[in-house]
């Protein structure tokens, strides 16, 4: 009998809505300052949350699998196109779009071995049908790699931003310090990014979202 | 808004802007001792959420305290004790240890992440790789002859500690090896000669050179392992029933080799130090199976990828031009070499 206590669950399934919820204003400052940096990965970050909340709290999930795996699909096209045109463009390097990709390849994974009863993340453990274990803990270790790598970056904001984005190149780097804004360009929207739009919350959001993923893939091994 | 140019090192520059003068963002050298913490961070990280696995709230033999109590067996009766006396507790309260049991390595991953907390995790780190080497592994089954390097020994966790030491925070150069940093030249070397001789006594003693004992140390793991790795087991378990004595023995002989790389000129340094990494790599895959990770219920990776991160912290990041005449380092030269002409 495993004592696996549900509140560890409903914990991880909370972080991730409270990141689903983050993307949203990200997505909403990003609309309303017309400074579309890093939408991609709001929208990235938000469908994760919110389908991620669903597996750590099943009850708390909606939505037809083949949908889920349709839309980590494109995503995962759109992140790999993005980081092969970068490649083309800066030359190569380590693009962040990469990171994003290996997030959404994982969540397909995991849609593909999908959970067997209504039990949440205690049955994607104690399902017979699995992926490669060595698959799944190999992109475990890449997403927490990314978490300690990205929370030790002097390049603050630059798992949303990335380090070759004009945000980064002028703000970014090791400032630590939100977007500043077009001069006289004060809204509630403008108080609101300021006050929310920071590199370090960005990163903070990456790292849990890198986190919770991987603990998903650990419990499916 | 404008762009102006930039130019990350090591990356082409940006397109120009509309207005401004070029700004340049240069990347300070890497520093390698930092990397290093951070990688062990990614390790504890790892550790941490595989403490978080259902098995290990799992209560009775078939659970974390079962794993803790088997343990017990082979120590000295009053060392016996202690870890069957850690093992009820456990079992009796699952949640409210292993909850915390997650939450200090969580602790000592991130702790290591922000240079203001560092020290203090990987202090933290050390305190509890001994209590976890003590309690969680039967101290290595040091005692009950049975810690060869091939299952892991003489503990996994005792490397973590090690590491904690070897990349203690310290300024100065990586070179002529990262772990050199935080000990000094010698003191690295003592540690490097005492581990692998260590390795190479525990190869050849008690159950270690046991052609039986090391077929039973992968037969026991294949249950649910993938069935690449099962098939990988199966060779080294019929290898070592043939092999198994002159496995431990080769064993035995290679890790005296590996010790004194570190006295070489750096050519062959790095040999012995690729010699190393390439026998825990096959180590780590075909016997300890990455310790267990992919079966579920493992609690770390085993030792042999912390072996590796130990051979590669005594990488040589000199070239043969800073080493004296004798072939042995010269730390004088090396920092000679580094310095901007």
């Amino acid at each position: 009998m495993t004592t696996t206590p549900s509140w560890l669950y409903y914990l991880f399934g909370f972080l991730m809505l409270v990141v689903a919820a983050y993307s949203v204003v990200l997505l909403v400052s990003s609309v309303a300052t017309r400074r579309p940096l890093g939408w991609d990965v709001d929208i990235s970050h938000l469908l994760m949350g919110l389908s991620m909340s669903g597996m750590f709290v099943t009850k708390w999930a909606f939505g037809a699998s083949n949908v889920w795996e349709l839309i980590f699909t494109v995503l995962l096209i759109w992140f790999l196109v993005r980081s092969i045109l970068s490649m083309h463009r800066w030359g190569l390097h380590l693009s962040h779009f990469l990171i994003h990709a290996v997030m959404n390849f994982a969540m397909l994974l995991m849609y593909r071995f999908p959970v067997s009863a209504p039990m949440g993340a205690v049955a994607m453990s104690a399902r017979g049908s699995r992926p490669d274990p060595g698959l799944s803990f190999v992109l475990a270790f890449i997403l927490f790699a990314s978490a300690i790598f990205t929370l030790a970056s002097p390049n603050k904001g630059a798992s949303r931003h990335g380090t070759h984005a004009p945000a980064y190149a002028l703000e970014g780097a090791g400032s630590g310090a939100a977007p500043s804004h077009p001069a006289g360009s004060s809204t509630p929207v403008m108080s609101i990014e300021t006050l929310l739009a920071t590199p370090r919350l960005e990163d903070a959001s990456h790292v849990a979202m890198c986190v919770a993923m991987g603990f998903l893939l650990i419990l499916m091994l | 808004m404008s762009i102006t140019e930039t130019r990350v090192s090591g990356c082409p520059a940006a397109p120009a802007g509309s207005t401004g003068s070029p700004k340049v963002l240069t990347r300070p050298p890497p520093d390698l001792q930092r990397t290093f913490q951070l990688a062990l961070a990614t390790v504890w990280l790892l550790d941490a959420i595989l403490q978080l696995q259902p098995f290990m709230f799992t209560p009775g033999s078939n659970g974390f305290s079962g794993m803790l109590h088997g343990l017990a067996g082979g120590n000295p009766s009053w060392i016996a004790h202690t870890i069957t006396w850690n093992a009820s507790i456990v079992d009796h309260h699952p949640v409210s240890t292993d909850a915390p049991f997650a939450l200090i390595q969580f602790l000592i991953g991130f702790g290591i992440v922000s240079t203001r907390t560092l020290k203090p995790a990987l202090a933290l780190s050390i305190v509890w790789s001994l209590a976890v080497w003590w309690f969680g592994e039967g101290l290595g089954r040091v005692f009950s002859g049975g810690a060869t390097p091939f299952g892991g020994g003489p503990g996994a966790v005792l490397f973590y500690a090690l590491l904690a030491i070897l990349l203690w925070p310290r300024s100065g150069s990586d070179q002529p090896f990262v772990a050199a940093r935080a000990v000094g030249v010698k003191g690295a070397k003592v540690i490097w000669v005492a581990v692998w001789a260590l390795l190479a006594l525990l190869s050849v003693v008690g159950s270690g050179r046991s052609p039986r004992a090391l077929h039973d140390l992968v037969a026991g793991m294949n249950s649910r392992e993938p069935g690449w790795l099962t098939r990988i087991d199966v060779s080294s378990g019929s290898f070592f029933l043939h092999h198994g004595t002159s496995a431990a023995v080769v064993l035995a002989v290679i890790c005296p080799i590996v010790a004194a790389g570190v006295f070489l000129p750096p050519r062959f340094a790095r040999a012995t130090v690729v010699l190393a990494v390439v026998v825990f790599s096959v180590i780590w895959v075909a016997v300890q199976n990455f310790g267990g990770i992919l079966a579920g219920g493992a609690t770390d990776p085993n030792a042999g990828v912390l072996v590796i991160m130990l051979a590669l912290t005594y990488w040589p990041l000199t070239n043969d031009r800073a080493t004296a005449d004798n072939g042995a380092w010269d730390p004088a030269l090396a920092a000679r070499e580094v310095q901007p002409s």
